[in-house]
């Protein structure tokens, strides 16, 4: 019997496929696959499948699969899902961020050999010291007060791959800035999470003997949210796949393209698909949503899809409101009239299955605050969340949630969260080492096991026993370090998570008993019954001067908001927004108003 | 032909017999060296690394695995063993395993492992015992890159020891190579077949029951019960076999030699070991086959304990085979990451041996020779893996060495001659010089010809680093220079590469030649032996020899009153009627130290001096 290190269980899932044509396409390809995949499409569920389908068949250890996801949140869930299916975190199995892919497994082993100009060990920067370098090398350059911020350095770089080219000095000073940054960087040491995917791209474009050493690991290379991952994964992408050997199965939606701010481009997917060598697979059949959001949702966007609902009786709200008073005003309608309501329409419904959505972290302030007045309790994702969601702070709160009664159902698996753990160290660990921290883990897990209980002790003695030495040994772990500490302050006396229950830390993402309140940007990929887009007016859906690409992005981020929602969709304004100098009465988005035409022409029409 | 994975570099220091100790090695490794040299540690060494079965206990070394060298230095010191791996980048799966040890990107790539014990990293100051010590095990360049348990498991090196038993080996179930066979051969059974052969054995065993004689015996044993304890108490008794399952069957199958005659214990020690070896190599081959490993080292120790030397032969000669066409990855199948089973019998054959006949049968490319240093104290390899041969020298001298049975490698020195009379004379010369060349380890080798060229190069510091000095022939001609010239010309390139040897005075070349060791006389062997004081004895082993008239033994017994009137050409025709090496065989008795000639004096006062 050859070894397997995988679990046939998918083979029980995979005739759910069977009455999708795209998805059975997809799960079938054996060659380079691409899937344009519609909201709620079910591409989540096709990829875990293939990728199941792809290690029992395809590939064997130590040949494997990797998964490239946008962020590790979705790793996260991409790895639940994989869990579910009986597969672990195996050697053979990456799933990660391209972050992670390049430097684990094309700098790390060959940066050195190819004589790229990197600082060894490979260390990278903290938020701290990219800011700080950033800031005295654009003020060296064009002094106090110059207009540049460190994310238009940032996508200057991620678009501007070649130095060498004419159009590197499109714009002078931020070339001058990056070079700057660059140099102030190396001399002390460090790389950036931007350098890992420069160099990573400029690793395998200049050594051809970089491409089989790579396929001979990694020879498939699956992607997930494709239009997000900007120019330099793409190129990493096509030069693995179309000179490497390598074979792709990449996966996304153009029209859910809304990182183009951070040089991510949805025409890239296009392009793949429209490969000779690429078969592009569409999935047009929508699961989540009812037939008449889908309808409003191709409204809005403008275009045409074509995408069907998968249950064609189901009945949908959509509801347009005004509430002249501005965020405060929406934010009461909200808490007084539709959350009630949402609850009340639907037996079973839970707090859960709601979701706020807004723009910018501000508004979420607003809501934050009339919630918590009303005695609502939230899981809040955006910039202004107590701390980020990284590595180790996901990993704390999947610990939090296995102790808070997961160790029952194996949800999380514990020998997920120990090879997470492990993970942490950059250098890969030697057998014993590994079984040293794994048991150290076991043991301190199974000594916190607890129904009951609140989060801050918890997390105090995880990061006494475990996390703190371990991020004061590796330097590597600098910027979650910093991450943990917030984490530790919310949950502290005054913090604005003081109090949370254990439970409730486990399961920070998706609380039956939490409102769910978050940005546009971080709803994509998630789907609730009921979604309430917030302050919808002008001059922040869209922004005021807004340029054609930017209102383009604009617009898909509209569209992703109203994707999201399985039942109902409510969109608040107030027709106005706070200004410098008083309210700016500039009406509600031109996107609202645009919808509820055209939506109301096309329902006249039937 | 796609290269199939290889050591290409052993590196170790500090452990056992070695410090500084490195090697560049071929295909498979013939190791070959005295007892005690370090053999079997070098083996070790390499399961340090490669050995899936070894434990920690074992990767945790004591002080006696510290060289003796240190003295009292071993706390301290760090043990380093180094292998380097290549032709490895055909193979993907291969590739996956070794791609992020890779130390040179090549071609061919070149990947690391090591093996280190060390101080641990967080002591402070120096350690004072062996609980200070760990290991680590990593690829590549980075100590923190740890070496995965998988790699070893896919790759490993397995060894059958010096002094195993392989008879017992074969008897016990668990361990018998036989048993995997065995169990595949049962799942391969289909349920038809199984039913078949469990009806066919229930029948015989039935009859076998049902016969009247078992019958009778079985109602005498009833009927005494009866007699005993009465009808109440006595239970019926019948004789009849306890149904036998197919699967115990099976594996009660059982190795018979001699047309079934005998079973295994009855064999010969070296029957048994041959079937271990057979069945050994059948086993490879379905690890392989079934994708449990990518590739095997196999380190057979000392095989020569167990065969007689003509197996011995034969066998190794089937391990040391090059990989064959049809054995090489077909390519195509590979491709999109859609992979096919692994095929190919992926062995890397590693062998020590002090003895002649292995070495002699091992590719001359695969060859490690170990040896003590000057001082003794730790051991040197020299490997043939590099040495700057030609195909045509590789192949002239492959089949010197399969002729000779490989005595060269286990030679401390080397005279090289032309021929069988050189071949009889020079040890007897030796012997009166009071250089007695068995007991200084010191072999006399003939080239059969002129072409000394292929074995200077083994010899020389590029392969095995063996002291030799080279006798020829002047070969004066009639006109022009004497054929040693350009003989000596020649190997002088070799040995002195540079200098432009064209415009040097024939006088000039042969002082430069007896510098590195190629000693000329001043005609040829025999006239030179005659006027060395040999004339009568010559004279006399022709005169017995041949049936010559009285002409012919005239002119000799004249030759011989006068040796300067000597017809050379004459004489030359007269001894190869007798047969070189027959005429020389009967003259070796009348070497004494007077009568040496001075050539093959100063060669081998040379060659003494050099292994001294």
């Amino acid at each position: 019997m050859p070894l397997r290190s995988t679990s046939a269980a998918y083979l029980r899932h995979a005739g759910d496929l069977a009455g999708n044509p795209g998805q059975q396409a997809a799960y079938d390809s054996r060659g380079h696959c691409v899937v344009l995949a519609g909201p709620g499409s079910g591409k989540t569920k096709t990829l875990v499948l293939k990728l199941a389908r792809i290690l029992a068949e395809d590939v064997r250890a130590p040949r494997g699969v990797a998964c490239i996801t946008y962020s590790q949140e979705c790793a996260r869930e991409l790895t639940r899902r994989l869990e579910a299916l009986g597969l672990r975190d195996a050697p053979n199995l990456f799933v990660g961020t391209v972050h992670g892919f390049c430097l684990r497994h094309i700098l790390t082993p060959y940066a050195r050999l190819a004589g790229l100009a990197v600082p060894y060990p490979l260390t990278l920067a903290t938020t701290r010291q990219t800011d700080s370098a950033f800031k005295q090398v654009a003020e060296r350059l064009l002094g106090v007060g110059q207009p540049y911020k460190t994310h238009d350095m940032g996508k200057y770089r991620r678009i501007h791959l070649d130095r060498d080219a004419p159009d590197w000095e499109s714009d002078p000073d931020l070339a001058r800035i990056t070079e700057g940054y660059e140099a102030a960087l190396r001399r002390a040491g460090l790389i950036d999470f931007d350098d890992l995917v420069i160099f990573g791209n400029r690793l395998v474009s200049d050594h051809d003997w970089v491409l089989p050493a790579i396929q001979a690991r990694w020879p498939v290379l699956a992607v997930d949210e494709y239009q997000d991952l900007g120019v330099p994964l793409h190129r990493i992408v096509e030069r693995l796949a179309f000179d490497g050997g390598v074979r792709l199965f990449a996966v996304g939606d153009a029209d859910q393209s809304v990182y183009g701010f951070a040089g991510a481009d949805g025409a890239l997917l296009l392009e793949l698909a429209q490969r000779d060598d690429v078969e592009a697979v569409q999935l047009q059949l929508n699961y989540r949503s009812a037939g008449r959001i889908i309808r409003a949702s191709e409204l809005a966007l403008g275009e045409a899809r074509g995408y069907q609902p998968h249950d064609p009786g189901r009945q949908a709200v959509i509801e347009f409101t005004e509430r002249p008073g501005g965020l405060e005003d929406q934010a009461a309608h909200v808490v007084e009239n539709l959350i009630p309501a949402a609850l009340a329409a639907k037996p079973g419904r839970t707090l859960g299955d709601i979701a706020i959505l807004y723009r910018a972290a501000s508004v979420g302030d607003v809501f934050a605050d009339s919630l918590t007045a009303a005695g609502y309790d939230y899981i809040r994702v955006d910039n202004a969340a107590p701390y980020k969601k990284v590595g180790l702070t996901s990993w704390i709160e999947d610990c939090a949630a296995w102790c808070a009664g997961g160790w029952r159902t194996g949800r999380p698996q514990l020998a997920g969260l120990i090879s997470r753990w492990t993970g942490f160290r950059s250098g890969r660990p030697d057998e014993r080492e590994a079984r040293r921290m794994a048991l150290a883990l076991t043991s301190f897990l199974s000594d916190h096991r607890a129904d009951e209980g609140a989060a801050a002790p918890f997390v105090t003695a995880i990061r006494r026993a475990l996390v703190d030495p371990l991020t004061a040994s590796e330097r590597s772990l600098a910027d979650q370090r910093e991450q943990v500490r917030r984490m530790s302050e919310a949950l502290a006396e005054g913090g604005k998570l003081e109090g949370l229950d254990l439970k409730s830390l486990g399961g920070r993402d998706g609380s039956p008993t939490h409102v769910n309140l978050l940005t546009l940007h971080s709803a994509k990929g998630c789907e609730y019954d009921v979604v309430i887009m917030v302050g919808m007016d002008m001059g922040a859906m869209p922004w005021r001067r807004e340029t054609e690409n930017e209102l383009r992005e604009s617009r898909r981020l509209f569209y992703v908001g109203l994707t999201r929602a399985r039942d109902a969709v409510h969109m608040l304004y107030s027709g106005w927004i706070p200004g410098r100098y008083g309210a700016q009465r500039l009406g509600r988005s031109p996107f609202v108003e645009e919808l509820e035409e055209r939506l109301v022409a096309a329902e006249e029409d039937e | 032909m796609v290269g199939r994975v290889r050591i290409s570099k052993i590196k170790i220091d500090n452990f056992a017999n070695f410090s500084e100790f490195e090697i560049e090695t071929g295909d498979n490794l013939v190791v070959v060296g005295e007892n005690k040299v370090g053999k079997s540690n070098l083996i070790f060494a390499l399961q340090l690394i490669l050995d899936p079965g070894l434990s920690e206990r074992d990767r945790q070394l004591g002080l006696e695995h510290f060289w003796d060298g240190l003295g009292d230095h071993k706390l301290g010191a760090v043990i380093e063993i180094v292998i380097e791996l290549t032709d490895f980048e055909d193979d993907p799966r291969l590739l996956a395993h070794l791609g992020d040890c890779i130390v040179d990107p090549g071609p061919p790539m070149v990947s690391r492992l090591t093996y280190r014990f060390q101080p641990k990293a967080d002591l402070d100051g120096h350690p004072q015992s062996m609980a200070d010590y760990e290991y680590i095990l990593f690829g590549g360049l980075d100590p923190d890159n740890a070496m995965r348990p998988r790699l070893r498991r896919m790759l490993p090196i397995d060894v059958l020891a010096a002094l195993r038993d392989a008879e017992k080996d074969l008897a016990t179930w668990r361990h018998s190579p036989l048993r995997p066979l065995i169990e595949g051969l049962t799942a391969g059974l289909d349920e038809d077949d199984r039913a078949a052969i469990q009806e066919a054995v229930d029948t015989a065993q039935n009859t076998l029951a049902e016969r009247d004689e078992v019958q009778s015996v079985a109602q005498i044993i009833s009927d005494r019960l009866q007699e005993m304890v009465g009808p109440a108490h006595a239970t019926p008794i019948s004789l009849g076999i306890t149904p036998t399952r197919i699967d115990a069957l099976l594996r009660a199958l059982r190795l018979l030699i001699d047309g079934g005659a005998r079973g295994i214990a009855d064999a010969s020690l070296g029957t048994a070991n041959l079937i271990f070896l057979a069945l050994k190599s059948l086993e490879l081959d379905r690890l392989v086959g079934e994708g449990e490993r990518d590739h095997t080292f196999l380190a057979v120790e000392e095989p020569e304990a167990h065969l007689h030397p003509h197996v011995q032969r034969l066998v190794y000669r089937h391990f040391l085979a090059e990989p064959d066409d049809e054995a090489d990855e077909d390519e195509d199948a590979e491709g999109e990451g859609n992979e096919d089973p692994a095929s190919a019998t992926r062995l890397t054959t590693i062998l020590t041996t002090h003895s002649p006949h292995i070495a002699s049968i091992a590719p001359l490319r695969s060859l490690v020779l170990l040896r003590r240093d000057g001082e003794g104290d730790r051991t040197v390899g020299f490997s043939t893996a590099n040495t700057p041969l030609t195909e045509a020298d590789e192949a002239d001298l492959q089949r010197y060495i399969d002729v000779t049975r490989g005595e060269l490698f286990f030679a401390r020195g080397v005279i090289l001659v032309e021929g069988d009379a050189e071949r009889f004379l020079v040890p007897a010369f030796a012997e009166a010089l009071d250089i007695p060349l068995d007991h200084r380890g010191i072999s006399v080798c003939s080239v059969g010809g002129t072409n000394f060229g292929p074995y200077v190069r083994l010899l020389g510091p590029d392969g095995l680093s063996i002291p030799y000095v080279v006798l020829t022939d002047r070969d004066p001609v009639e006109a022009g220079p004497p054929l040693a010239r350009g003989r000596v010309q020649k190997l002088l390139e070799i040995v002195e590469p540079g200098p432009v040897y064209d415009d040097l005075a024939d006088a000039a070349i042969f002082r430069r030649g007896e510098r590195h060791n190629i000693f000329v006389n001043t005609r040829t062997l025999e006239p030179e032996l005659f006027g060395a004081g040999l004339a009568r004895r010559m004279g006399e082993i022709l005169k017995s020899e041949l049936p010559l008239r009285r002409a012919g033994r005239e002119a000799i017994d004249g030759w011989v009153a006068a040796p300067a009137t000597v017809n050379v050409d004459r004489l030359l025709s007269l001894i190869e009627r007798v047969g070189k090496g027959r005429f020389a065989q009967r003259l070796a008795a009348g070497a004494t130290e007077r009568r040496c000639p001075a050539y093959i004096r100063a060669a081998l006062e040379r060659i003494r001096d050099a292994v001294a």
